[in-house]
């Protein structure tokens, strides 16, 4: 085909007629990119963020009287009422895929902010590709430490951080003691990527710090076919806590094996993933009884704040499950970060990322037992309380720290 | 912590699982010993046996170990399925077959993982409460997992089986003569196609034995095939392509190496040991310890 001069004018007139519908929409959307495991090991993680996020842009976009930023009104005030539009892209757990994804959602799909990713490894090239387009990212359930270190200018983390949630833990663990309980020796177990390695150098370090005896420290494959080596020697070291960072498939499989191996350990204390997730307890939750893991949430905070309680039924709608550690993160994820969009009142990646440096928003507004959301330098929202929750009777029930606890931990599990 | 006991269980643990990996692989060398094609969709239908092991409770309160035959028959309906409406077509292809037999088993098994999320939802799955779940056999400290051990035992027995019906009946001798010059038995009047499409229907019954066990005491969600696949080809490759005995042998290899590789190494890198003993093999004896080619 020949180009004429009449075609490219014809083209230049439609571009021309096209443009300020081109504006308009600029003006009456403001898209954001997320970036979960829609398929792979992890895939019913991403199935649920998706929810948690649509639970988000839902209070956003429509009117709810909530004492949440942006519920009241109908979208962003800042932006004349523009509504959010979210663009879901699936890095399948693989960091390489992150990257790939990353780079599509800024570039092709023209979004002006982007929120992941789960897995901490895939956070790692996602974040790097956003401070390149400089578009600002917000981490919303990665939890490890290395992450807000590397000097990132447009990254920020509203949640805590695994030194700080394992700060708690042996905070809990240094009551326990004082108590007159026998907890002396620590076994960990963790899987082998970035989440399970920082998890546990951490642990490391603060057990040395505190003076307890680390009698084992296993780094296993993650979605091991067999678990059975590993639990033996979890076994054989029969610490008084043990301390497992793992995601759901595993955690499924060590509960088991430890089951099939005749072990019973004297208490668990998870760092979360898996131990936060429902399907770990449909499958194995009868021999988790007493089980404690920390956890970012707690719906016990719905008695102080009502509003808990009815964003839960409402994303219980959505996804039959009550929010947990990680869907709870990921809904104030996006109330964050469309609330530096409204305040920056521009869908220009600096301007964002300035209004996100800028934010402080009391622990109230907030469905967190968290102070505030304020970042320091390096992105990161110190002023993020976690909580530790125990599994009892099907349930979870806050046994720390001491101004959200409603209950005493039962401890040693049963 | 090298203590007599802990060396006799890890040994019994990897026995055992080892056990499990060579029924898991038996399929995917029959097939391949049957017909040259490796069939990369071996631990989807894995997966599917799985899923079906898992309905079958959830929605009929049957027993894994007593829906094992069902499954068993369905994955042979399913398997020959399998060959007739895709694979025999593969297998026409003029230029470059053996590509075209990658690309259709891979795209069986992308096609069949998507459906199994769409379906299914990548929820993980379990059966909490069975017959066997959870219970665990004691023998002087050393704890053989009740699962595992009635897994091993139709191990054993589903090659025993194999073995007898390959050697001293008419259709396994069928089976052998197809393997060994399909233009030949064509002269004798013996249907190859149909030949074909019972090594598939029996490969994928063994591998759904293998999932009925397996749903037992593992999890179960659409990916769930993938790690066990890569040991399938390991061991299949390890015993020897198309050898059904060297799956046997090789299955109990890989769940030995890796249970001593655990032992001495740390627990993350005990698939090392699987894949220096294989490189090994490999070198020394590249069609596999029990080859024929």
């Amino acid at each position: 085909m020949t180009i004429s001069r009449r075609d490219v004018l014809l083209g230049a007139a439609a571009t021309a007629a096209l443009m300020p519908l081109a504006a308009r929409a600029q003006t009456s959307e403001v898209v954001i990119g997320l970036t979960y495991p829609m398929s792979g090991a992890n895939a019913q993680i991403g199935v649920d963020a998706q929810r948690a996020y649509e639970t988000a842009a839902d209070i956003i976009n429509k009117n709810y009287d909530f004492d949440l930023p942006l519920a009241k009104g109908e979208g962003l005030p800042g932006l004349g009422g523009a509504k959010i539009r979210l663009v879901y892209a699936d890095h399948q757990g693989d960091p390489q895929k992150g990257r790939a994804e990353a780079e599509r959602l800024i570039t092709q799909e023209k979004v002006c902010a982007i929120i992941g990713t789960y897995q901490s490894a895939v956070a790692v090239t996602v974040s790097q590709t956003c401070e390149r387009y400089q578009i600002p990212f917000i981490s919303a359930d990665n939890s490890s430490p290395s992450l807000h270190r590397r000097g990132l200018k447009y990254y920020f983390r509203p949640s805590p951080h695994d030194e700080m949630f394992s700060a708690a833990m042996f905070d809990f663990l240094d009551a326990l003691k004082k108590k007159g309980n026998k907890v002396e020796t620590l076994a960990l177990f963790h899987e082998d990527t970035i989440f399970g390695t920082d998890s546990a150098n951490t642990q490391l370090k603060l057990a040395a710090d505190r003076g307890y005896k680390v009698v084992a420290d296993i780094k296993y494959r993650n979605n091991s076919p067999s678990l059975s080596a590993e639990v033996q020697q979890l076994k054989a070291a029969n610490a008084d806590v043990l301390m497992p960072s793992s995601y759901t498939t595993d955690g499924i499989l060590l509960v088991k094996t430890m089951a099939e191996l005749g072990y019973k350990p004297k208490a668990i204390l998870a760092q979360a993933a898996g131990f936060s997730e429902k399907a770990l307890y449909d499958a194995v939750g009868d021999k988790l009884e007493g089980v404690i893991t920390r956890g970012s949430f707690s719906l016990d905070l719905a008695a102080k704040r009502p509003m808990v309680g009815k964003i839960n039924d409402m994303f219980k709608e959505k996804s039959g499950k009550d929010l947990n550690d990680n869907t709870s993160r990921e809904f104030m994820a996006l109330i964050v970060m469309a609330d530096a969009i409204n305040r920056a009142k521009s869908t220009d990646g600096e301007k964002i990322r300035d209004a996100l440096a800028a934010t402080d928003t009391p622990g109230e507004q907030t469905i967190m037992p968290w102070k505030r959301v304020k970042f320091d330098d390096m992105g990161q929202n110190n002023d993020a309380d976690p909580v530790l929750l125990q599994y009892v009777g099907g349930k979870f029930v806050t046994v720390s720290p001491a101004q959200a606890a409603v209950a005493e931990a039962i401890w040693p599990m049963k | 912590m090298l203590t007599v006991e802990t060396i006799v269980q890890s040994l019994a643990s990897g026995l055992l699982m080892g056990l499990l990996y060579g029924l898991i692989a038996v399929g995917l060398a029959l097939i391949f010993g049957l017909m040259d094609v490796t069939n990369f969709a071996h631990g989807e239908f894995l997966m599917i046996a799985m899923y079906l092991s898992f309905f079958l409770f959830a929605f009929f309160a049957i027993d894994p170990l007593l829906s094992a035959p069902l499954v068993a028959a369905a994955l042979f309906v399913f398997g020959a399925v399998v060959y007739l409406l895709l694979v025999r077509f593969a297998m026409r292809a003029k230029a470059n077959a053996g590509m075209v037999q990658i690309f259709t088993t891979f795209g069986l098994a992308i096609v069949m993982r998507g459906l199994a999320q769409y379906f299914f939802t990548p929820d993980y799955r379990s059966i909490p409460q069975s017959w066997l779940g959870g219970k665990t056999v004691s023998i002087g400290g050393i704890f053989l997992p009740e699962p595992q051990l009635v897994g091993a035992l139709v191990s054993i027995a589903a090659f025993a089986g194999l073995y007898l019906f390959i050697h001293r009946t008419d259709f396994g001798r069928a089976l052998e003569a197809t393997r060994e010059d399909p233009g030949a038995v064509a002269l004798v009047g013996i249907d190859k196609n149909r030949v074909f499409a019972f090594g598939w229907g029996l490969g994928a019954a063994l591998v759904g034995l293998a999932g009925a066990i397996m749903a037992v005491f593992f999890y179960i969600y659409p990916d769930v095939g993938a790690s066990f696949a890569l040991i399938a080809y390991v061991t299949v490759a390890l015993g020897g392509f198309g050898s059904v005995f060297g799956a046997f042998a090789g299955g109990i290899i890989v769940g030995l190496v890796e249970a001593v590789t655990a032992l001495v190494l740390p627990p993350s890198l005990k698939s090392v040991g699987i894949y220096a003993v294989y490189l090994l093999v490999v070198f020394i004896r590249p069609r596999g310890l029990f080859g024929s080619m």
